[in-house]
């Protein structure tokens, strides 16, 4: 079966690009609220969230309420 | 409630939360609030009444449409809000405020748990169980097509992938075991991790060696298998103690981080504890708990000392008193000097005393190491055997018996053995948290199961320390004024005189409240007096001796209103339970003895030791374990802090003191004193189904071990045998969920916001 | 729909589309006399009629307020539309292959309307047609959504949607010509492959681009499930369809890998497709639409991430087990079938974590029909993930195969499970998206959930019992050892089987007709109502809106 040779380190490189993920995630605190996380999507909500990488002062924020 | 809240918790009601605003309250707030990176201020609320995605974005909504706030993100988990501010400086009182209008009271959660949050053990294992996950999985391939008949150059291919992939997983996900295993070894001890750690080292050695010399049967799954359910039982047991401790973090603190310092200049300024030195003037307002060890210079108040000594109802204070840390101040404000600097006050005394009485747990071996002691040896000589039995038989053919002895070693790897006792404890924790008990760690559970004797602390733990008044004066003149005196205090016998007569209190003018005596005012026109007996005297008839407190008309005669402690819901089923049970309970109090003969007669307990001390509490303690006992110690107070560390296993409840909940194993979040009982029963049904447990695995060994020294194990039966084993020994605990459902507790009494944040 | 966009992206999209259409013009001259050289024309037409569009509207007005305030809707909008066209399509064509195969005369007598050409059409019309475009339609609402971002750029969701739709056409247009490469669920040819290529580099990189935008930090798991769909999907597209093109002016080409070797990739693929086109992507869609619909979060969403990699670590070897008896050797074949009942574990956990969710709320299932769509979904996502890991086993194979059981287990998963999660989902959504106060008709929900529900039964029992009767009749031996029934025996007890499938069939598709009809008037005729709470948060990134195709 020469074609496993190939399969083979195909899957192995999606398996770790999975496992790599799924670090990436744990790393990015992605299951530190599993509970809070999963009620979020019930809520659909318009108020502003900050971005991450840049804060900015409310008052920029609170226009985006329609 | 940050430092302020009585034993009993102020009212937190849903939509009518109050906030404590104390000048300490509001001084520890603004402490709490920390600059981050960008400049901005971050501040971590607890919010104990946080239930549901609405409460999440109830909370987020209104905070994030604050001026002051620039995001907020609310933990459903751990039932807290981050909230970044605009201003490092800002105050997030005003934050607290708007939360207690929504109806959710919120206190800055303790500092560092921000840090703690990120949890790098937990991380950590879970990282080594997602390489352990993907090695198992992809060398399961492997194993499976070998199995299933590739050879010749496949299956040495397939080998030689598997050894790739297994030796770096084994190095990386392996490592837990090693460094258990290596701590254990350097002690002189054995632990169960040694022969784990011995038969996975020796399965990718063997493996490796057969597959450079292209053999037919290699372990690496088995030995990666192996790591992988080892570390899903090592990651919950984790996870279990994890909740458990974020779960008691998130009670808010009893005692002070700081104090008001009186300055030179006559303000008030805010001071860490760390900070506050001897000689210093703090200045503790009513309704405060004192931070550190002090003497009053002037004011005069009422003091609550029922967490410190265990007296249970409340004395006055005055100039000249010393008043020891984390005593509570009720009714007024005084100015005290500092004695002590907070690292040497009774505080402080009291977690030393804690941590030396605590060096005497430390001989408990767990139950799995023991197995271990007497296993590992057994084993390893049976292998040792079937190699010279294998050598002596085949005529020196020592590889054949390698093989053979190390596959003895693997089949007997104790992985059902080591997952027999983590996974019930965190099932039978998951049952216990269901129930409003936290466990601290699995030890503590099989601590639990063995105890043939249970100590009581009186104050707080069998009763509220909220007084009640036992009779009501047969003059209604009398009942209508105390009444409405009665309700112009806080104080706690002025409460339970309030709660307890039900007459339209009279026209109350002119009113003063006296710290230290009791109020007076003008009552429908005549003056009154309600408080201290010789007081109360100065203004009326009065007897000799006659009890506090009382309350008289001016001119008229005083009537004494007689206290008596209340008995926390549950204390007579709870008391009846372990006595029904063949567990003598005791009593140990710190109280006077009128008192705690009183309760105990109710409870019908028999032994009764009162006006101990700290040191008393311990050297019972001391005393029953040098007799042989294991003893339960149950209690709440500062004196208690030791006597839990130093009992075998030892509960606390919610209310208890910070020490006290922190030296406790175990802490309930009910007010019902029956989940003491009811968790007593948990722990015989765990340390039960752990007894089925190894039962099994050593059934199981019965089997495995005789094929194993027989030389017909192949990697096959090794993978089915010991996965079938851990799945059956995992099976085998959940039913721990399902003998809970068979007989409920109190499950009907919810845990109010009001039981968790007090 | 081009409101949307400003002068820039206009000019843009006309570049795309002019750039386009040269390719076609191009394909057409070098094809000439070959069935490419029909796709050029139909690839110039295409995108000839893009050109028009955007260029009739170049010069109107453009959008003035703040496009990042509001999600981008109309790709999911056109999305949704799309797919219904082309499951009205796909399953009309089902109806009729399967009514050739009870009355061969329907055939009539054309070369491109035999059961060879028009069977491609039906399976690529309902698998990426219908099923893709829903995939791409809700993964837009859901990636948006669930970041509570808007996606990055105007142009580059259009082109993933709207090239996806060429492929799709493509594909359909050259199966009918005779255009195949063979190889089930990848008849398409190269050129297709590889303009399916660069759609779907596009689409992961437009997916990543707005969760990097993302105001939510956590990512929801839909977003992983519908990830591992683009990214998975991408890789065994691009190894199954490794050719070498006879000529660069032809269509045909030949596989890069022979015999048995082809056979193993083919299925590798076939399979993982199963996994990662028809299970994860839906699945996407139950964690998202399920917990909405039902006003409840999922029930254990530690588990629903489990669960996802366990899906992800097991399919990808069960193919083999399409292999079975064949020359492919014995322990691949274990290997599959060995993989392929482990795979239960977590295909029930899924299924069983989508009905827990709805435990507690059995009376809204009873009352609303668009989430008794996505309850059978689940129920039959259970049914045919058992069915499947049973069948899987080899002495169960050996019956079961080339047989119509075969058929009614993927006609189970298909129509029970994909096309009822996606109708659910369709359901939910279209009020959502289009802002409008409700269906049109909740009448007619509740028809299309009975004539789905009743023609999926009426399909997959008809050929259990045909699929059942054929291998048993070929397995049948006399005393002397020989076969007792010849081929046509068993073609003839098929018979009545093979008309109850047709009705089945023909009750699916009206369903789906009254489906089209009533998102149609949905949007036409129900009045608009305020969103409440349905905007992005602000994102810092206002970044121009670039197609990440260029």
């Amino acid at each position: 079966m020469s074609i496993l040779t190939f399969l083979i380190p195909v899957t192995l490189c999606m398996g770790a690009i999975g496992l790599a993920a799924f670090f990436w995630s744990l790393r990015h605190g992605q299951y530190e609220d599993l509970s809070g996380d999963a009620e979020r999507i019930l809520h659909d909500d318009d108020a502003p969230l900050v971005p991450a990488h840049t804060p900015r002062p409310p008052v920029a924020t609170k226009e985006t309420t329609k | 409630m940050t430092g302020t809240t009585t034993q009993s918790g102020t009212s937190a009601v849903a939509g009518a939360v109050q906030v404590a605003s104390g000048p300490l309250d509001r001084a520890q707030t603004r402490a709490s609030v920390h600059a981050n990176a960008q400049g901005r201020g971050t501040v971590i609320l607890s919010v104990p009444g946080i239930r549901c995605g609405g409460c999440v974005a109830t909370i987020e909504r209104a905070l994030r449409q604050r001026e002051d706030v620039v995001a907020a993100r609310v933990n459903l988990t751990l039932r807290q809000a981050n909230i970044t501010l605009l201003d490092p400086d800002s105050d997030p009182m005003p934050i607290i405020e708007a939360l207690a209008k929504l109806g959710y009271a919120a206190t800055p959660a303790e500092i560092g748990t921000a840090d703690d949050k990120a949890d790098p053990v937990g991380k950590n294992l879970l990282r080594s169980l997602a390489i352990a996950g993907f090695g198992a999985m992809n060398i399961m391939l492997f194993s499976v097509g070998v199995w299933s008949g590739a050879d010749g150059q496949t299956r040495e291919t397939f080998h030689l992938v598997s050894a790739l992939i297994a030796v770096p997983v084994v190095a990386y996900a392996g490592q837990p075991f090693y460094r258990s295993a290596f701590g254990a070894l350097r002690l002189g001890r054995l632990n169960m991790d040694v022969p784990i750690a011995l038969a996975v080292t020796l399965a990718l050695v063997l493996s490796l060696f057969e597959t450079m010399r292209g053999g037919e049967h290699v372990f690496f799954d088995a030995a990666v298998t192996l790591l992988f359910f080892l570390l899903v039982g090592r990651y919950l047991d984790h996870l279990m103690r994890e909740r458990a401790r974020s779960a008691v973090t998130g009670l808010a603190r009893l005692s002070p981080k700081g104090a008001m310092i009186r300055q030179n200049d006559g303000s008030l300024a805010y001071a860490a504890l760390a900070s506050v030195s001897p000689g210093a003037i703090l200045s503790i307002a009513e309704n405060e708990r004192v931070p550190v060890d002090v003497r009053i210079v002037s004011g005069g108040t009422d003091i609550d000392r029922s967490l410190v000594t265990g007296e249970a109802m409340p004395m006055a204070a005055g100039p000249g008193d010393t008043l020891e840390a984390g005593t509570l101040n009720l009714t007024g404000v005084i100015e005290a000097e500092a004695l002590r600097a907070a690292d040497e006050s009774f505080l402080a005394r009291m977690i030393e005393m804690q941590s030396a009485a605590e060096s005497g747990r430390g001989r408990y071996v767990r139950i799995a190491d023991r197995a271990a002691r007497l296993y590992a040896p057994v084993v390893h000589l049976l292998a040792l055997t079937t190699f010279i039995g294998w050598v002596l038989a085949t005529g020196g053919d020592w590889q054949t018996s390698a093989f053979v002895a190390i596959s003895v070693l693997i089949i007997t790897c104790p992985c059902a053995l080591a997952l027999a006792v983590p996974v019930a404890h965190v099932v039978a924790a998951g049952r216990l948290m269901r129930e409003g008990v936290l466990m601290k760690d699995g030890s503590a559970l099989e601590r639990l199961s063995e105890i043939d004797r249970a100590v009581f602390d009186k104050t707080g733990t069998l009763t509220t320390g909220m007084p009640a008044v036992v009779s009501v004066p047969d003059d209604a003149a009398i009942r209508s004024g105390a009444r409405a005196l009665a309700a112009r205090s806080v104080h706690p016998a002025a409460r339970a005189i309030a709660a307890r007569l039900t007459d339209l209190p009279g026209l109350v003018t002119d009113e003063t409240e006296v710290p230290g005596f009791g109020v007076e005012a003008m009552v429908d026109g005549r003056r009154a007096r309600l408080g201290r007996a010789d007081w109360v005297g100065e203004i009326a008839d009065i007897s000799q001796n006659a009890a506090s407190p009382a309350f008289a008309f001016a001119g008229g005669t005083a009537v004494s209103f007689d206290l008596s402690e209340t008995l926390r819901q549950g204390a007579g089923q709870a008391v009846a339970a372990l006595t029904a049970a063949g567990i003598p309970v005791s009593m140990l109090s710190g109280d006077m003895e009128s008192r705690a003969r009183r309760v105990a007669g109710e409870l019908g307990i028999g032994d009764v030791r009162h006006g101990a001390t700290p040191a008393d509490k311990i050297e019972t303690l001391e005393t029953l374990r040098r007799d042989g006992h294991l003893t339960l110690m149950v209690g709440d107070g500062l004196n208690d802090a030791a006597a839990l560390a130093a009992a075998h296993v030892s509960m606390a409840p919610s209310s208890a003191s910070d020490a006290g909940r922190t030296a406790a194993d175990f802490v309930f979040l009910r007010d019902n004193l029956e989940s003491v009982s009811a968790t007593w029963q948990v722990a015989r049904d765990t340390a039960r189904i752990v007894r089925q447990n190894f039962g099994l695995a050593i059934a199981y060994n019965c089997i495995a071990i005789p094929l194993a020294v027989a030389g017909l194990v192949t990697p096959l039966v090794a993978a089915l045998a010991m996965s079938g084993s851990s799945i059956l020994v995992i099976a085998n605990a959940l039913r721990l969920n399902r003998t809970g459902k068979s007989h409920p507790t109190h499950r009907a009494a919810p845990i109010t916001v009001q039981e968790v944040s007090a | 729909m081009m409101s949307n966009l400003t002068g820039a992206e206009r000019t843009t999209a006309m570049t795309i589309a002019g750039f386009g259409a040269l390719i076609g013009l191009a394909m057409a001259a070098a094809g000439h006399g070959d069935p490419m050289g029909v796709h050029g024309w139909i690839v110039l037409a295409f995108f000839g009629v893009l050109f028009f569009i955007v260029a009739s509207a170049l010069y109107s007005p453009e959008p003035v307020e703040d496009r990042a305030l509001s999600y981008y809707d109309d790709p999911t909008k056109v999305g949704i539309i799309l797919a219904l066209i082309w499951a009205v399509v796909g399953m009309f064509m089902g109806v009729w292959v399967a009514s050739q195969l009870a009355w061969p005369d329907l055939r009539f007598e054309g070369a491109w309307s035999g059961f060879g050409r028009l069977r491609p059409v039906h399976t690529s019309g309902v698998i990426f047609g219908f099923g893709g475009n829903a995939l791409i339609a809700t993964s837009y609402h859901i990636m948006q959504r669930t970041s509570r971002a808007r996606m990055p750029g105007q142009i580059s969701p259009w082109f993933v949607l709207l090239g996806f739709n060429l492929f799709c056409i493509l594909a359909a247009s050259g199966y009918v010509m005779g255009v195949t490469q063979s190889k089930e669920y990848a008849e398409a040819e190269w050129y297709a492959d590889i303009w399916l290529v660069v759609v779907w580099v596009v689409y992961f990189i437009l997916y990543m681009r707005t969760l990097s935008r993302r105001n939510e930090p956590h990512i929801y798991v839909a977003n992983w499930y519908y990830l591992s769909f683009i990214l998975v999907v991408a890789i065994l597209h691009i190894v199954n369809n490794l050719a070498v093109p006879a000529s660069w002016t032809g269509a045909k080409s030949y596989s890069l890998f022979s015999g048995v070797q082809d056979a193993m990739t083919q299925w590798w693929y076939g399979h993982n497709a199963v996994a990662f086109f028809l299970t994860t992507g839906f699945l996407g869609m139950l964690y998202y639409f399920l917990p909405k619909r039902a006003g409840r979060p999922i029930y254990s969403y530690r588990l629903s991430i489990l669960s996802f990699w366990g899906i992800v670590f097991f399919y990808i070897w069960v193919g083999s087990h399409h292999l079975h008896y064949t020359a492919l050797p014995h322990w691949v074949q274990t290997l599959g079938m060995t993989f392929s009942v482990m795979l239960l574990v977590p295909s029930w956990a899924s299924a069983g974590n989508a009905l827990m969710t709805l435990n507690g709320a059995w009376g809204k299932v009873r009352d609303d029909a668009t989430l008794r769509f996505m309850m059978m979904a689940a129920v039959f996502y259970g049914l045919s993930t058992f069915e499947g890991s049973f069948m899987a086993i080899r002495p169960v194979n050996g019956l079961s195969h080339y047989t119509d059981w075969t058929v009614g287990h993927v006609h189970a998963g298909a129509m029970g499970w994909v096309a009822l999660i996606t109708f659910g989902s369709i359901y939910a959504l279209t009020p959502v998206l289009w802002r409008r106060e409700t269906m049109y008709s909740w009448k007619a929900v509740e028809w299309h959930f009975w004539l789905a529900l009743s023609g999926t039964v009426i399909y997959v029992f008809s050929m259990w019992n045909s699929g059942i009767i054929q291998g048993l009749m070929w397995r049948t031996y006399t005393e002397t050892g020989t076969l007792k029934f010849s081929f046509v025996d068993s073609l003839v007890a098929m018979h009545p089987y093979y008309i109850a499938r047709a009705f089945g069939g023909l009750l699916f598709l009206t369903g789906a007709c009254i489906c089209l009809w009533n998102v149609v008037m949905t949007i036409l005729h129900v009045p608009q109502k305020a969103p409440e709470l349905d905007y992005p948060t602000s994102s810092e990134a206002m970044e121009p809106a670039l197609p990440a195709a260029e």
